[in-house]
């Protein structure tokens, strides 16, 4: 039943042979000398400074929900610089390869990149930025701040929060390591098929993509179902639905979406695993396969995902522009409506993607007025927003900065898309890089929203202020470079350019791309102050530390808990008695974190287990991508045999008694999340002892 | 100080919730379980709709159309067999109401080797058409055939292999919180199975005899 | 913050538990399917008559499982996973319905036109 592949193969490395790595490749080679050297001074000071210990009794073993939250956050990081340089090359190509008269580097006939390898740039840059950096980022921020703000002593299922992170990082590491092993894709993020079909993919770089996004999609699946839970089951006495902070309602609608649409993700990609091991005839051009439905398929899981993505955003700037103008959510109630609507109108939309492929007048007809009726809850928003800020007494902190970015970038992404809802307009524009520029506006939205959402919660998170000076040149020049690239981008997609082009045959289209080029250098400029902003912030924390509530006039239940957290979140449970539950409490005059009278906490033991499912699950991914069976067959029976085996193991928990709790609260030093000298102990630690 | 919109809290108003419960974990654990089975639900939503698609007569490509492969009184006998493992696990509950292990451990057993039938029928079933050479790269009709009535199928097998592991914890460690609520997990799970027996049956094996 | 001591028996998942119940939802199963299997061995209804029929007990059969076996209603312990549920069924019927009526539509307009359509499984 297995497809005969044609090339070599032996039992004990599959597909895997040594002229599969790439060194004879510049440019691969330059990105594995760029990552010995990133890494190298971390292994280095972590070697020197005898940490190895530490980062696995108080990371990779952790079941807080804030450390969790951190690690996806950096993750997320790490791969958006990783998407940013993808971005940098696919520019620099088309920038290099416009008109017949262009120069040729490397080995490439235009541009230095050959087009498999430009194919695999931006079928990379895609699937890295929207799967592996901004939903990851904001699953680390509605990891953290959920729990917080319904003031709960963590997640529902902490363990299963740690599988998930796991899930999600082996899938970020199957990404990673197709740089210096094999390919990746290039067929496009979304994978367009037949082209992922085996017979013209023979290689391994759809495999790649295919086990990357399967892996990190169970991990958000399982992820959604656990902040679901925590928040209909944990929250605080009093914390009434319509109490509830507007960033938890957020969560809600986003994870109700990231449950029910990323299992058809799942579908669509085995279906297609199915044709590419087992032979069979999905999506195949022929012997009774449909291509198209693999297409309808993804976009039933697409268009939610533009949701699941845009919706947390949204939900910081809620936090946001409340706290720094001062005044509350204008129109919460309404908010909470829109919210809850878009993530419903996410399910009857997603033909928008697709218009072109000839369904029938009637289908586009309803698809159409579907997606402009998202327009409407959008609408409202950003009216409330602009409300919200209407005669407030406004603070442009680097917080705000970013949302009032984001509000501006949401306009703009908005009415174009408004534009492309229109099948009259989406025929001519279809496949342009109008429609490209669209989307990077939405996204940005996204990358807005995550920045505020980094300004303002670093210092609920670390105890310490991200310097404001280098704060706001990063974000003016990433704000500058968003106009340059994307105001010419829109402009060359109404010019006629077609996305995904490796070559172009327009010489007049050089001026624009120069322009774009020039946005990509303010990028660099931004990217160059964030590192920046990050370092100044450390090496000045002492100075920059400060108390429970950093900006003065925040108004949700996070604030009220020391800062930096301590791991049990609420020393006691504080009970909720409207909506705005701190700023009502700094209003009464009752900041007091704690009430003095202290009770024991019980929380779960840290555990390596999810960390070990996570790394087989690396290994099944990896198994199956080379096909080396019995790799991928023993990480399937190991994981099913440590599940079962934890199962048998009774966990009471690690408990901290109300002595303990008074030190701590009373002493801030010992509760710091990077300084952690009392935490849940490792339960596996035990049974060394 | 920010402008107030809502009311300040009284002196009297208690601020703390001291000794607070924790949520309770067996109703945590089963809406979290619950909520994962919804996630399963799309994953059949999913190749329901591939195979509302694929069930053409040009997805068949020249073979075996859906009527040449589906057998409904076949198909009954195996909807009956699941149906009663489903109503033996049930009754596993009715002992677990009465704290009985001896009963749970029986309506284990006989829901196992129910599950154990259904999938042996089902296996037979696949054998004898991949002899006559209706294999699932045939066409993509068989394709998703196959592949929406193994999807079903592979759950069974997790789910025996789960109820096999609840036999030897309700023996081993009698009704902890933990066992409870794994207990009423693997209800959901097993119920859960039979509602989708009811869509494939329905669907794919009456509907694709009727053409 | 004092752990849960409570007997998991006493729990209202647990004592939801009713023979009676798990017999008729078993009954109620079992039959609406034998009449399903009646309907189309006799094969004398048109198709598209045909496929309501059998969707509407199927539709039955499931009814009675959530009621009957699930025990699923709007009281506290259950309240949430009737809601999801409800939630989640008009996701079937958008996920499966839309599909089927963009390829019924798609079919005539492109290269499979000279097949015949006879209803695309929906």
């Amino acid at each position: 039943m297995l497809v005969h592949l044609q090339g070599a193969w032996n039992p004990w490395l599959g597909r895997l042979t040594l002229s599969q790595i790439p060194y004879h490749s510049p440019i691969v080679l330059g990105a594995f000398a760029f990552a010995l050297l990133a890494a190298a001074p971390i292994v280095g000071l972590m070697t020197y400074y005898q940490k190895w210990g530490y980062l696995i009794r108080e990371w990779i073993t952790t079941l807080d929900h804030k450390k969790i939250g951190v690690m996806y956050i950096i993750i997320g990081l790490v791969m958006l610089l990783r998407g940013f340089i993808d971005g940098i090359m696919i520019r620099t190509q088309q920038l290099l390869a416009d008109g017949p008269r262009s120069a040729a580097h490397l080995q490439a006939v235009h541009g230095y990149l050959p087009p498999f390898h430009f194919d695999q740039i931006y079928s990379s840059h895609g699937t890295i930025m929207i799967i592996f950096a901004v939903t990851v980022v904001l699953t680390g921020f509605q990891n953290i701040i959920v729990p917080l703000q319904i003031g709960a002593r963590d997640m529902a299922f902490p363990y299963l929060n740690a599988v998930s992170l796991w899930l999600t990082a082996a899938g970020a590491a199957l990404v990673m390591i197709s740089l210096f092993i094999g390919d990746f894709s290039h067929a496009g993020w979304v994978g367009i098929v037949p082209l992922t079909e085996l017979p013209y993919s023979p290689g391994v770089g759809v495999d790649y993509w295919d086990w990357a996004l399967q892996l990190s999609s169970l991990g958000t699946t399982l992820g959604a179902l656990n902040l679901i839970t925590t928040i209909i089951m944990m929250r605080a006495p009093g914390m009434r639905w319509f109490r509830m902070p507007f960033f938890t309602w957020a969560t809600l609608s986003t994870q109700t979406i990231g449950l029910t649409a990323f299992p058809v993700l799942g579908v669509a990609l085995a279906l297609l695993s199915c044709d590419r091991y087992l032979g069979t005839h999905f999506y195949t051009a022929g012997l009774g396969g449909n291509l198209m439905l693999y297409t309808d398929l993804f976009w039933i899981w697409g268009h939610p995902e533009v949701y699941f993505i845009i919706l947390p955003a949204w939900g910081i700037m809620s936090e946001v522009i409340p706290t720094f103008s001062e005044k509350a959510l204008f129109g919460y109630t309404v908010m909470v409506a829109a919210t809850l609507s878009i993530a419903g109108l996410s399910w009857a939309v997603w033909l928008h993607h697709f218009f072109t492929m000839g369904a029938g007048p009637g289908v586009n007809l309803v698809f159409s007025v579907s997606t402009m009726l998202v327009g409407i809850p959008t609408g409202v928003k950003v009216f409330n927003w602009s409300l919200t800020l209407y005669r407030g007494r406004l603070r442009f902190e680097t917080p705000m900065l970013w949302a009032i970015g984001a509000l501006f970038l949401l306009l703009v992404g908005g009415l174009t898309g408004m534009m492309l809802a229109i099948p009259a307009i989406n025929y001519t524009v279809h496949n342009s890089v109008f429609v490209v520029a669209h989307f990077h506006t939405m996204f940005l939205v996204s990358v807005f929203g995550i920045f505020a959402g980094l300004m303002y919660w670093f210092p609920k998170v670390f105890g310490f202020r991200l310097d404001e000076r280098s704060g706001r040149r990063f974000f003016t020049f990433f704000s500058l470079g968003t106009v340059f690239v994307f105001a010419a981008m829109y402009t060359l997609g109404l010019m006629g350019m077609t996305r995904r082009l490796d070559y172009l045959y327009n010489p007049h289209w050089q001026a624009l791309l120069i322009i774009q080029e020039f946005g990509i250098f303010l990028y660099c400029v931004s990217v160059f102050y964030f590192c920046k902003m990050i370092y100044v912030s450390i090496r000045d924390r002492a100075k920059e530390a400060h108390g429970q509530d950093v900006w003065r006039t925040s108004r949700t239940l996070e604030w009220m808990t020391l800062t930096p957290v301590p791991f049990y979140n609420f020393a006691v449970i504080p009970v909720v008695h409207g909506r705005d539950a701190w700023a009502m409490r700094r209003d009464s005059g009752l900041t007091a974190t704690s009430p003095g009278d202290y009770e024991d906490i019980n929380l779960p033991n840290n555990t390596i287990v999810p960390a070990m499912l996570g790394a087989l699950a690396f290994g099944f991914g990896f198994g199956m991508v080379w096909r080396i069976w019995w790799l991928a067959g023993l990480s399937l029976l190991g994981i099913i045999g440590l599940v079962i085996l934890r199962s048998f193991a009774d966990d009471r928990g690690f408990t901290l008694t109300a002595a303990t709790v008074r030190r701590m609260e009373r002493n801030h030093e010992d509760t710091g999340i990077v300084t952690d000298h009392i935490s849940p102990p490792v339960a596996e630690l035990a049974l060394f002892q | 100080m920010s402008r107030t919109a809502h009311r300040l809290i009284g002196p009297e108003e208690p601020l703390w919730a001291p000794h607070h419960p924790e949520a309770d974990p067996v109703s945590l654990h089963t809406l979290g379980f619950w909520l994962y089975m919804m996630s399963d639900a799309l994953i059949f939503a999913a190749l329901f709709a591939a195979y509302a698609v694929l069930d053409h007569p040009y997805n068949a490509a020249g073979g075996p159309q859906i009527s040449d492969v589906v057998h409904p009184v076949a198909a009954f006998i195996q909807t009956v067999i699941i149906f009663t493992s489903v109503f033996a696990y049930s009754l596993a509950m009715v002992g677990l109401k009465a704290g009985n292990r001896a009963f749970v451990i029986g309506g284990l057993v006989a829901a196992v080797l129910l599950g154990a039938a259904f999938l042996g029928l089902e296996l037979r079933d696949f054998a004898v058409l991949i002899a006559e050479g209706a294999t699932p790269d045939r066409s993509g009709l068989l394709s998703v055939f196959f592949v929406l009535v193994a999807t079903h199928g592979i759950h069974m097998v997790f789910g025996i292999l789960w109820m096999l592991v609840m036999i030897v914890q309700v023996a081993m460690k009698g009704f902890t919180t933990a066992v409870v609520t794994r207990l009423l997990n693997l209800r959901i799970f097993w119920m859960f199975q039979a509602s989708i027996w009811v869509c494939v049956f329905v669907f794919v094996y009456l509907n694709g005899a009727y053409r | 913050m004092s752990l849960h001591r409570a007997d998991p028996l006493d729990h209202p998942d647990v004592r939801n538990a009713s023979g009676i119940a798990f017999v008729a939802g078993y009954a109620a199963s079992v039959g609406l399917m034998a009449i399903a299997l009646m309907v189309t061995l006799r094969h004398e209804m048109s198709y598209v008559r045909f496929v309501i029929a059998v969707a509407i007990l199927g539709g039955l059969a499931l009814l009675a499982q959530a009621v009957l076996m699930f025990r699923l209603d709007l009281s506290g312990g259950q309240r949430w996973k009737t809601i999801s549920l409800l939630l989640v069924v008009p996701l079937f019927v958008l996920s499966i319905g839309l599909t089927g009526w963009m390829f019924h539509t798609l079919y005539p307009r492109t290269m499979l036109d000279f097949m015949q359509v006879q209803g695309s499984g929906m």
